[in-house]
């Protein structure tokens, strides 16, 4: 059971920062956004206490989730080390700061659900709120990175947290934003309300991005300390991720901005209601992903520490070089016959087979996705140019592009383990539960069968207000986390990397899928074909990525 | 809630990843300037990045056909630094596999390989 606790010891990560966000940027939200003591016209009951219910539910979980990486760590420890990690655990710095971090993190839930939440107006309790949140976010400091370094650990310790606030309030301010459409769509709220905190929240998030990026930096120059460092490893990698997420949030961001500005320059109220609610939400996904990326990224070695396994930028360039893919693989049993070699420790053969297995793998999904999104592209269209109308009776055809993922998930199925069932002498619970990787293949197996399926669906369906098409977005955003979360065990470090880096661009190349296409479904014209066009294109370059993947031999 | 915002966190949550986590790792090893020779016990110095909990720790010597077997180790002078007792060992390759659980809470495995000299 290994696999499962590996796999769920690196999810929590994520959801840490989420609830994290939650709790801790509804209090900026309510402190220094909403400010229900000022009695705005417009506040009501059900603004408040569905304010107060985040920040009470992001610290409940919070305070699971700390209490769960406790036990993973034990289980994780009694799977790895074969044995009971009792007493040693108890001492731990990991062990003794969990334990504070969840009781203290459960006092603030308790504090907001029972005293909050009856004085939802009060200044004073608002501020109160605050205050017995500062020590759970003491107690974090030596629960992050910085805890364990031996140079500069006291300011990396102060600077992770205070970059975590600034995070926290950004991200948990947007979370309150899609609270308050939510509230104002179902006419809980002031119509009045919505440009009004938005405008507020406009400011404050500004401030809080450059908080980030003040935060942000002195720690990334301790982590990270050459050009190389930030392009050569996996944690410089990760980083570069971070920061292009971060754009892309910020892109959004400015579009808000910009309708809110026009609001108030000339009362445009089109866009504040038909626009920047989907930016909004397209702007949830690209967060919860880059938390998602942070929690990661605190699982590498910083850059400093590994020179010696630091790709250069030409071999990193490499892998992404234009090649003729491999569209023969080897046989079955010459990759089994390499296996013992492979994984031996002692006089390890690297596996010809394995690699060029794997090459062909990716080629050929890649071969699948291009093809897609080429029928996907002339699924758009109405009619070809003249030289090609013999072809338009075929046109209508092309909406089935999404038949080529159920294709490409029985395809991967069948090959991603060849070690394992169905193809290899390793059976399917015991592969599945006792490796993470393997785990891993399989949800991403089934992710693109099923998405295949609801996507051709959404595409047949003739409801005007099916949510099947919403499907596509969700689960195009969940495999870009998995690509850009995925591991490769059973590497040295800089192979591993420069197996990393192709499938982080394509996992943000997927998270650029799924948000063009939500914003396809939500927004009107000019912007939807502009959203979708971008889609498209987002899953071809995944597919060009996949066809020109090498394998370093291992 | 929204109801989306829902999903998409539970989406999130089961995007899970297996990274091989390995925050903690070595950034030297006296094996690089000092080799082992055969029929004497002796100490390799590991020196990690991190604070290592060594209680937590395992470190294996790993021998022909990967056959491990534990080995004991203290802590170094140095901060980071582990000193593992190697036993008298006959000339061959070898390779010390270790699991260690660092101070922010990360479990690594690796492995170091080495020649026992005549």
């Amino acid at each position: 059971m290994a696999g499962i606790a590996d796999f769920l010891d690196s999810l929590i990560g994520g959801l840490d920062l989420i609830c994290f966000c939650l709790a801790i940027g509804g209090l900026f939200w309510g402190l220094l956004v909403l400010r229900p003591w000022q009695h705005q016209a417009g506040y009501n009951a059900v603004l408040l206490q569905k304010t107060i219910l985040l920040i009470y539910k992001g610290a409940f979980w919070l305070a699971a989730a700390q209490f769960f990486k406790i036990i993973l760590k034990v289980w994780l420890m009694t799977a790895i080390l074969d044995r009971w990690p009792f007493p040693e655990f108890a001492s731990t710095t990991q062990f003794i700061g969990g334990i504070i971090r969840t009781l203290l993190t459960l006092g603030l839930a308790i504090y907001c659900q029972r005293v909050l939440a009856v004085n939802s107006c009060s200044k004073s309790h608002w501020l109160t709120a605050a205050a017995v949140a500062v020590p759970m976010l003491v107690s974090g400091a030596w629960l992050v990175h910085a805890a364990g370094r031996f140079e500069n650990t006291y300011t990396l310790m102060a600077l992770t947290v205070f970059h975590q606030l600034a995070a926290a309030a950004w991200i948990g301010g947007v979370f309150q934003l899609v609270n308050l459409w939510l509230l104002r769509q179902s006419q809980q709220v002031e119509t009045t309300l919505w440009p009004f905190l938005l405008s507020r929240f406009s400011h404050f998030g500004m401030v809080s991005v450059v908080m980030i990026l003040v935060t942000g930096l002195p720690i990334a120059l301790q982590y990270i300390d050459s050009w190389n460092g930030l392009i050569g490893t996996g944690y410089g990698n990760l980083l570069m991720v971070k920061i292009i997420l971060m754009s892309l949030a910020l892109g959004f961001a400015g579009l808000n901005r910009r309708a809110v500005l026009a609001y108030q320059a000339s009362g445009t109220y089109y866009p504040m209601h038909h626009r920047v609610p989907y930016y909004i939400e397209a702007e949830t996904f690209v967060l919860v992903t880059l938390l998602f990326t942070a929690a990661s990224l605190a699982s590498q070695p910083p850059a400093i520490d590994i020179p010696s396994l630091t790709a250069t930028w030409q071999e990193v360039l490499n892998t992404f070089a234009p090649q003729i893919p491999q569209i023969t693989s080897p046989s079955h049993t010459a990759l089994i016959a390499g296996e013992a070699g492979r994984v031996a420790i002692i006089g390890q053969v690297p596996s010809l087979a394995a690699t060029e297995w794997s090459n062909y793998n990716h080629n050929i999904a890649g071969i699948f996705l291009t093809t897609m999104s080429f029928f996907a592209m002339l699924s758009y269209i109405r009619q070809l140019p003249a030289p090609f109308a013999f072809l338009n009776p075929a046109i209508p055809y092309a909406r089935y592009w999404p038949l080529g993922f159920v294709g490409l998930g029985i395809f991967l199925f069948f090959r991603s383990d060849a070690e394992t069932w169905p193809l290899g002498p390793i059976g399917f619970w015991e592969s599945t539960f006792n490796n993470g990787e393997v785990l891993q293949h399989r949800i991403a197996t089934l992710l693109v069968f099923v998405l295949g399926l609801f996507e051709l669906s959404a595409r047949l369906t003739k409801k005007a207000d099916s949510k099947l098409p919403f499907v596509f977005p969700f689960l195009a955003a969940f495999g870009g986390l998995m690509l850009l979360t995925h591991s490769h065990v059973g590497f040295q470090a800089k192979s591993a990397f420069l197996i990393q880096v192709g499938h982080t661009t394509m996992g943000v190349f997927s998270l650029i899928l799924a948000c063009g296409r939500w914003l396809e479904l939500k927004l009107d014209k000019p912007g939807k074909e502009y959203a979708g066009f971008i889609s498209v294109a987002a899953l071809f370059q995944i597919g060009i990525i996949l066809m020109f993947y090498r394998e370093p031999l291992y | 809630m929204s109801k989306w915002l829902s999903y998409l966190l539970i989406i999130a949550s089961l995007s899970a990843t297996a990274q091989a986590v390995a925050h903690a790792v070595v950034t030297d090893y006296s094996l690089k300037i000092r080799a082992i020779h055969a029929r004497k016990p002796d100490q390799v110095e590991l020196s990690f990045n991190s604070k290592i909990e060594l209680g937590l720790s395992q470190i294996f010597l790993v021998r022909k056909g990967d056959k491990l077997e534990l080995l004991t180790a203290s802590m170094g002078k140095k901060q980071g630094q582990i000193i593992v007792h190697i036993p008298a060992l006959t000339v061959g390759e070898y390779a010390l596999k270790f699991k260690v659980f660092a101070a922010d809470g990360h479990l690594t495995e690796d492995v170091i390989h080495f020649s026992v000299l005549p």
